[in-house]
Formats: structure tokens, C-alpha cells, sequence
């Protein structure tokens, strides 16, 4: 009797290392899909992503990663399963037609399930621990990145792991018998050998592809206003991913049937073999073709705009920073800007510091929506559809205007200097608040490096006569505002000549200065003080982890995309043999085969790159307005890291591209 | 001089690892002249196969030359050897090998298109042998659409659209039924009255008996032949089967 408990798992052993040659493959596959799952949670699940730049959308978009990567698993596995089963099926016809019933063969079924679950989990998670160690280190000692994330062990990461993929091979193994509960013995044996149809043209799908990517290019582009971008971000990429995923599958098909009607093109050697290949492939491939494709972009666009980031922290400080130290204060009466500038005085004379380029203006800055023919400031009416014509308005007293530029301007009463960037305004006058101020004269980008100016909206700057106007605009717009109402600042800044250390040495006593008064009749001054070479540190930690997670994310799918591909050569390879046998004795020769091979490959497998490229390319433009939020606005270097990453990403693809067609030669000939 | 010249032709396998020697062919002498249409039996195992993939230059002997035409073809270098077998040999294989992924049209062009031809000229071609094979109708049709005899009509196509010297039939009605085993031979009888020699290898007696001229082979050897002469096929078709019960009961050697 123990004999017959025993037998099951035996023959299921005795089956996996007799089919070793698939078997192999796919348990690689599974071990390795369990260790990306595993380290993409883990990263979800580290806490030191609270350190990280916007760790709330980190988080959220880590979160969102992992079930995309679980998902993909899913149907990965699923795909791997059914090449497999698809050659085994004339195994359990023969298995059947020499007396195993249904539910014998279910049996040795589960027990090769069990057998393959086990080891890809345990060797997956094995694997995923290790690698996800190796590649903290590596990452970190490469690239320099200080105070970024550590290792840390998840064990919530560990059980979902667990449990996500048990589910997914117990659904692996319903499906198994599904496909063969209903087939009779002779149709399982000749199925493993039948030829499969060619694919059906579906011009719907095609068309779909096309208006979806090209909607998605649109949106991409044409959003100008960065706010409104990112409100529609989600829409555009939905839209590219639905239409690329269309287009591998469909357009493919639609363009090859059409080269194939093309007679001149389809019947010269090379053509005519790669093809029809071609077409009798993307039938299978599409769906993986396009998962090369989405991750590619994915990983481009997140290996260079954090690298971008990461490289461009300096400027950005610079930017959002112009002076090492900054104070602002909502008090901007000339009392208390006079005081704060005795106590900095008293402070730099104690550290034997002094103070260059010294910065000293008050404004007011609040947003508006610009409409024919005037500003309109209730905000009850805005929708997100004119979240383009907002507008940042910056009030500067005349008095500051003429300190800051050395000009000697004068103005009446209602009347304003104006400045636009864009040079779009033309009108005489602005039309606020049911008031009308005349536009004398052109104030120039006075305000520029100054860090007050944003570049999310377009922003106006006015310049108005007198202190005494500047406070009846701030009381107009909090009537208007409310509760949301903006204040006036005062902002006086200026540069230290010191190291890193000095300069927050510094920050910290101008701090407890302001705050804790030390002298007779001296209160507390609220204000806000920026120190550059403090945030800088603070900074590193946030871009570098930024940084970190897109090299990490960008590594684990060129592994994955890896990992497709060659399983795709491999497996493609032995369909293909036969069909290489009889061309060679049809009179192809090596040589010919070989080109043939070399055009085939390379059209699949430089398809989803070509394809990344142009995602990546429209995605250009609207990435470097999202990069201006975090007052990134050198798109030089981000052009300069895109195209590095895609070079490195491209060496890596053509080395995986070298190594595959070998393996897929070694196979067909 | 004949066509085809085939010279103490030798072919012996290595097992991988070096160990055992098995003797395919041991010395095969024989000469095939030009409008021949020669049958070669042999039980299983006598070399059959072998000597087809060796005249067909898919293998290379381990002594001995075949001559096609004055030329040593067991010579020809690799790389002109697909060029070859393209331009002077058409196939004709048990299994039809027709790919899947072509069209019949497609599947006839094949050899056309490697050697580089305008689709005019291989159009002209097809529409001159379709309507005789029968198969002008199935053209835009798959293999796997169509039925056994009808592959095999179409896989002669492919053989024959080149305008080959001479066509190697591997075992060709191995997988018809005898319906289309009938009208393939009656298409080999047509095709080889209009000039075309065929050598065709099978155990099939009845397609033997069609041949002109039968060769049999034993342990690596042609061990004796027949001429249909002024016979018809069914008294050949005596003769091969008497000639197969003497091999198998291991009769004296005839001269």
C-alpha cells in the first residue's frame, strides 16, 4: 500500500529531471520571478523610504509597483506554464492511453506542481534575500549615495511572497487540469504536434493602438502647466500602455500581413523567411514583446530623471536657495526687517562671518485666473479645465523694485510696471479685484534668482507705486481669498563665505538669536530661516534614495526583461528547429540561415527598445515640466542623463540580444 | 556518360563517444542515365535513407564519389552546397515537410525565392505546373488546411518548379492513403514521360513497380536490379515482391 502513496511523487521527480530541458527553464523562471517579487515588496515595505523626497508618492508608487509585479508574475508564470504543458501533452496522452485515468495523471500533476512550487520558493526567496543584499551594497558603494536606505529584512514582504505564489501555482495547477480533464487520450497526443494557425488581422485593435498612443503622445506633449500635468499623468500613461500593448499585439500583424501583400519586399530571401516567421510568432510574443517595452520605458525614465535629480540637487538648491542664508517673515514692517538685520549683524560680528550679496525686498504672491478681460480671483468658480490659465501674481512695492534693479522708476497712483516672462500679455492694463491699474512700463525679470518665483504656473510680476498700495492689494485678496488669503513677506537673504559646517553652525545661532531674545526690549521675531548648506545635507538623503530606488527598480527589470527574452529565444528555439531542418533541405544554407536568424531576432528583439525610445522621447517634454516642480529646470542635463541611461540600457540589452541568439543558433542548427 | 554516377560509395557512422562502428553503406555502385525513373528498396536499416541524404549531399560519404553531371558533388564546398542541391536537385519527402507558416504558394516558392528570383518569373512557373498537379485551387490555402495527397502534390510542385536535373523521392507515398498513393504515382509516371528523372527510395512495392528500373539494397550493397523493360507494372510488381521473398529468406546472389 505505501508502495501506491509513494508512486505519484516519484514519477512526478522522475518526470521533471526527464524533461529537464523545459523544466529547467521554467523553474528558473519561477525561482527568479519569486526573488523580484520578493525584493520590489521588500523595497515597499523598508521604512527608510520616509526619509525619501515625497515619501508619501514614493510609497504609494512603490505600493502600486508591487501588485503591478504580482500581477505580471501571474500571467508571466501562467504564459511559462502553458509552453510547458503544451509540449507534455503527448506525455499524458500516452501516459493515459497505457491505463492512468484522469485523476491519476491530476495526481502526478499536483505532485510536479508541489515539487516546482517548493523549490522556486525556496530557492526564490533564497535568492531574492541575497541579491536584494547584494544590490544594497553595490548600489550604495557605486554610487556614492549617503544616507540612503539600508538593508533591512521584511518579514511581511517574506509571507506575502509566500502566499501570493502558492496561490498562483495553485491556479497553475487548476488550469493543468482543466486542459487535460475534457481532451480524449488521441487528442492530447496530437496536439503537442499541431500547427498553429495564422493569427487573424484585427484592425480594431490596430486602430485602437494607434488613437490610444497617439492621445497619449498628445496629452504628453501639448500640457504645458505642469500642475494640470500631473493631474492627467495617469491618463496619459493608461492611454500609452493600452495602445502599445495594442499595437504589439495587432499592429504587428496588420504591418506584417502588409509587407507580406507587398511582393517586390516579401519575396527576397531574407524577407520571405523573417516574415512569415515573424507573423507566426507575434502571435505569442505580442504580450511579452509589449512587457519589454512598457518596463524598458519604465526603468528610462526612472533611472534618468533620478539620476537627473540626484545630479542636479546642486542647482536646484541654488534655485530654490539663492543666498546661503534666507529669512523670511510675514512681518514685513520696516521695524522688524531692521530688526532682523541688527540681530543677524550682532550674530555675524560673533562668528566673524560677513555678509555678501545681501537680498532685501517684501511681496505679495497669490494665484489668479486670467480671463478676457480680467483677473478672477473668486474661487468658487475655477474648474480644472482652466487650470491653464492660472496665473502666479507677485506685487513688489516700486520702492524695492528701484533698490533691487538701481533704476530710478516713479508711478502714479493705479498704476503698475508689469513684467511676463512668456511676453503674451498684451494688454494696456490689468483688471483685478473691480479695480483697473495701468500699465506704465515693462519691469523686466527683475525677480529671477531670487527664489521666490515658481515655474509650475505662469507667473506675472507687478510692480506697484508704494507700501501703502502693496497693503491694499494683500487686503483686497484676503477679501477674496479668505481663509486661503496669502500674506505679505519680507525676505532678506544673503551669502556667507564659509564650508558647509560653518555655514550651519551659523544657521543654528541666527535661529536661537531670532527666537530666544538675549538682550532688554528684544522680543520674539517669527520668522522662517533657510539655511542652503543644511538643506543640502538633508537633500542628499531624499534625492539619493530617490536615486537608489530607480537604480534598484531599473536593475530588477532589466532582469526581468532579461529573463523574458531569453526564455522566449530558448523556447522559440526548439519550434523553430524543424522548420530549419526542412529549409535546409529545401537548399538554405548556412549562411542563409543564419541571416535569417540574425534579421528575425533582431526585429523582435529590438522592437520593444525602438519602442521604449519613442515612449520615451514624447514622454521628454512632460517630464521635464514634472521635474520643475522640484525646481529642476536644467533640461540640458536631463536630455543628458536620458540619453546616458538609454546608451547603458542599450548595452545591457545588446549583450542579453548576443548571448540569446547564440543559444537560439546552437538550438536550430 | 550517365547522369547520375555513384562509385564504391561508403558510409560508415562513429557513436558519439567513439566507440562502435556501424558499417551504413559498404560499397554502392550504380549509374542513373538521364529520363530514369529508378525505384531503390531495401528492408529497414539496409541504407536507404543514408545513400538518399548522401546523393542529396545533406550527409557526406566516408568514401567514394557521386557524380552528377561529370561533377563530384561529395566535393562541393559548403557554402555552395545549399546553391546547389537548389539548382540541381528537387525533394520530395516522406512527411511532406511543407512549412506552416506559408502559404502553399508560398511553400512552392521557397526554393525560387532563395535563389533570388522576381515573383513574375515564379508566378509564370507555378501557373505552368499547378493546373497538372491539381492543386491551382489550394494555392492561398495553409498546409494545415489541406489533406495528405494534396500536400504531397504541392510539395512535388516545390520539387519540380526549379526544373531540378534529377528528384530524390524519400519514401513519398509513405503517409497517403492508397488513393493518393495512385495519383501520385500516375503524377511521377506523367512527369518522368515528359523527360524528368526521378530516383525515388521506397519499401513500397506497389510504388516500386511503377518505376522504370528497381535497385535493391542489402547490407550496404546493391544486391541486384530489375528493368520493367516492355513489362507493366503488375508483372514487375510480381517480380519485386519475388525478389523481396529471396532477400528475406536469404537466397544466393544473383549476377
Amino acid at each position: 500500500m505505501s508502495k501506491g502513496i509513494l508512486m505519484y511523487p516519484k514519477l512526478a521527480a522522475t518526470n521533471i529531471q526527464k524533461n529537464s530541458r523545459t523544466y529547467v527553464p521554467y523553474i528558473l523562471t519561477c525561482i527568479l520571478t519569486t526573488a523580484m517579487f520578493f525584493m520590489i515588496h521588500s523595497l515597499a515595505e523598508n521604512p527608510g523610504i520616509d526619509d525619501v523626497l515625497g515619501s508619501g508618492t514614493v510609497r504609494y508608487t512603490l505600493g502600486m509597483a508591487t501588485r503591478v509585479t504580482g500581477f505580471f508574475a501571474l500571467i508571466f508564470l501562467f504564459y511559462t506554464n502553458s509552453f510547458l504543458m503544451k509540449r507534455r501533452k503527448k506525455e499524458f496522452g500516452l501516459y493515459n492511453i497505457l491505463g492512468m485515468e484522469k485523476r491519476h495523471l491530476g495526481k502526478v500533476i499536483f505532485c510536479e506542481t508541489v515539487d516546482v512550487a517548493f523549490m522556486s520558493l525556496f530557492l526564490g526567496l533564497i535568492t531574492g534575500a541575497v541579491l536584494n543584499k547584494l544590490m544594497f551594497l553595490l548600489i550604495l558603494h557605486i554610487f556614492h549615495i549617503e544616507g540612503a536606505l539600508q538593508f533591512v529584512f521584511s518579514k511581511k514582504a517574506f509571507l506575502d511572497t509566500c502566499l501570493l505564489f502558492l496561490g498562483i501555482f495553485l491556479l497553475i495547477f487548476l488550469n493543468s487540469i482543466r486542459q487535460i480533464q475534457f481532451k480524449s487520450p488521441m487528442e492530447l497526443l496530437r496536439e503537442g504536434q499541431a500547427g498553429e494557425k495564422e493569427p487573424k488581422t484585427r484592425w480594431l485593435t490596430a486602430i485602437l493602438g494607434v488613437l490610444c498612443l497617439g492621445a497619449g503622445y498628445y496629452m504628453a506633449i501639448s500640457i504645458e502647466n505642469p500642475v494640470a500635468a500631473v493631474s492627467f499623468f495617469f491618463i496619459a500613461v493608461f492611454l500609452v500602455i493600452v495602445g502599445t500593448y495594442c499595437l504589439f499585439t495587432a499592429g504587428s500583424v496588420a504591418l506584417l500581413k502588409l509587407l507580406r501583400r507587398k511582393r517586390n519586399y516579401y519575396y527576397k530571401p531574407n524577407h520571405f523567411i523573417s516574415v512569415s516567421g515573424m507573423l507566426y510568432r507575434m502571435k505569442q510574443n505580442a504580450v511579452g514583446l509589449a512587457n519589454i517595452c512598457i518596463l524598458s520605458t519604465m526603468v528610462l525614465v526612472m533611472v534618468s530623471s533620478s539620476l537627473c535629480l540626484y545630479l542636479g540637487m546642486k542647482d536646484m538648491l541654488k534655485e530654490r536657495y539663492p543666498r546661503s542664508i534666507m529669512i523670511t517673515t510675514k512681518d514685513y514692517s520696516e521695524q522688524s526687517v531692521e530688526a532682523i538685520k541688527d540681530r543677524t549683524r550682532s550674530v555675524l560680528s560673533e562668528t566673524g562671518l560677513s555678509a555678501e550679496q545681501e537680498l532685501s525686498f517684501a511681496f505679495l504672491s497669490f494665484a489668479a485666473l486670467e480671463k478676457e478681460e480680467y483677473f478672477e480671483t473668486n474661487t468658487g468658480s475655477g474648474s480644472v479645465f482652466e487650470i491653464d490659465n492660472l496665473r502666479e501674481l507677485y506685487v513688489v512695492t516700486l520702492e524695492d523694485y528701484n533698490k533691487m534693479t538701481g533704476k530710478d522708476q516713479s508711478l502714479e497712483e493705479n498704476e503698475i510696471l508689469f513684467c511676463d516672462k512668456s511676453g503674451e500679455y498684451k494688454k494696456e492694463s490689468v483688471r483685478i479685484f473691480d479695480r483697473e491699474y495701468k500699465i506704465k512700463g515693462q519691469a523686466g525679470e527683475f525677480l529671477a534668482g531670487t527664489g521666490t518665483m515658481n515655474d509650475v504656473s505662469k507667473s506675472y510680476i507687478l510692480v506697484v507705486k508704494d507700501r501703502k498700495a502693496l497693503g491694499e492689494w494683500s487686503v483686497l485678496q484676503a477679501g477674496a481669498y479668505g481663509a486661503n488669503a496669502s500674506s505679505i513677506k519680507a525676505v532678506y537673504g544673503f551669502d556667507l563665505n564659509a564650508g558647509d559646517e560653518e555655514q550651519i553652525a551659523f544657521y543654528q545661532k541666527l535661529m536661537d538669536r531670532m527666537t530666544a531674545p538675549s538682550g532688554p526690549g528684544e522680543g520674539i521675531l517669527n520668522v522662517s530661516i533657510d539655511c542652503r548648506s543644511s538643506q543640502r545635507k538633508s537633500d542628499t538623503g531624499m534625492f539619493g534614495g530617490l536615486f537608489f530606488i530607480g537604480i534598484f527598480l531599473g536593475s530588477l527589470f532589466i532582469m526581468a526583461t532579461i529573463l523574458i527574452i531569453y526564455y522566449k529565444q530558448i523556447s522559440e528555439g526548439y519550434d523553430d528547429k524543424a522548420r530549419f531542418a526542412i529549409m535546409k533541405k529545401v537548399g538554405m544554407g548556412y549562411g542563409e540561415i543564419k541571416r535569417s536568424i540574425h534579421s528575425q531576432v533582431l526585429t523582435v528583439f529590438f522592437l520593444p527598445l525602438l519602442g521604449a525610445g519613442i515612449h520615451v522621447a514624447f514622454a521628454f517634454p512632460f517630464i521635464t515640466r514634472v521635474l520643475a516642480v522640484f525646481q529642476m529646470t536644467d533640461i540640458r542635463l536631463f536630455a543628458l542623463c536620458m540619453a546616458g541611461s538609454f546608451a547603458v540600457f542599450a548595452v545591457f540589452y545588446l549583450s542579453v540580444y548576443q548571448l540569446t541568439a547564440k543559444a537560439y543558433y546552437k538550438i536550430v542548427s | 556518360m550517365a547522369m547520375l554516377d555513384v562509385r564504391h560509395l561508403k558510409k560508415i557512422y562513429t557513436t558519439r563517444f567513439g566507440g562502435s562502428q556501424v558499417q551504413a553503406l559498404s560499397n554502392v555502385n550504380f549509374s542513373v542515365e538521364k529520363g530514369e525513373y529508378t525505384a531503390i528498396m531495401g528492408e529497414s536499416g539496409s541504407g536507404k535513407t543514408t545513400l538518399l541524404n548522401i546523393l542529396a549531399a545533406l550527409d557526406k560519404p566516408t568514401g567514394g564519389e557521386v557524380y552528377l553531371n561529370g561533377k563530384d558533388v561529395t566535393k562541393i564546398p559548403e557554402r555552395e552546397l545549399a546553391a546547389f542541391r537548389r539548382d540541381n536537385l528537387g525533394f520530395v519527402f516522406q512527411d511532406f515537410n511543407l512549412l506552416d507558416n506559408f502559404s502553399i504558394r508560398d511553400n512552392i516558392f521557397l526554393p525560387l525565392v532563395l535563389s533570388g528570383r522576381k515573383y513574375d518569373e515564379m508566378d509564370r512557373k507555378l501557373s505552368g505546373i499547378a493546373p497538372r498537379l491539381g492543386i491551382q485551387d489550394i494555392l492561398a490555402q495553409f498546409p494545415y488546411e489541406v489533406s495528405g495527397g494534396q500536400k504531397q502534390r504541392a510539395a512535388v510542385a516545390r520539387a519540380i518548379i526549379t526544373s531540378p536535373q534529377l528528384i530524390l523521392a524519400d519514401e513519398p507515398t509513405g503517409a497517403l492513403d492508397s488513393r493518393s498513393t495512385e495519383s501520385l504515382l500516375e503524377l511521377f509516371g506523367v512527369l518522368n514521360d515528359c523527360g524528368q528523372t526521378i530516383l525515388m527510395v521506397t519499401h513500397s512495392v506497389k510504388a516500386a513497380s511503377k518505376a522504370k528500373r528497381v535497385l535493391f539494397i542489402k547490407d550496404g550493397e546493391v544486391f541486384h536490379q530489375i528493368y520493367k523493360g516492355r513489362d507493366t507494372s503488375e508483372t514487375l510488381y510480381q517480380k519485386i515482391s519475388d525478389t523481396l521473398t529471396m532477400i528475406a529468406t536469404g537466397g544466393g546472389r544473383h549476377e
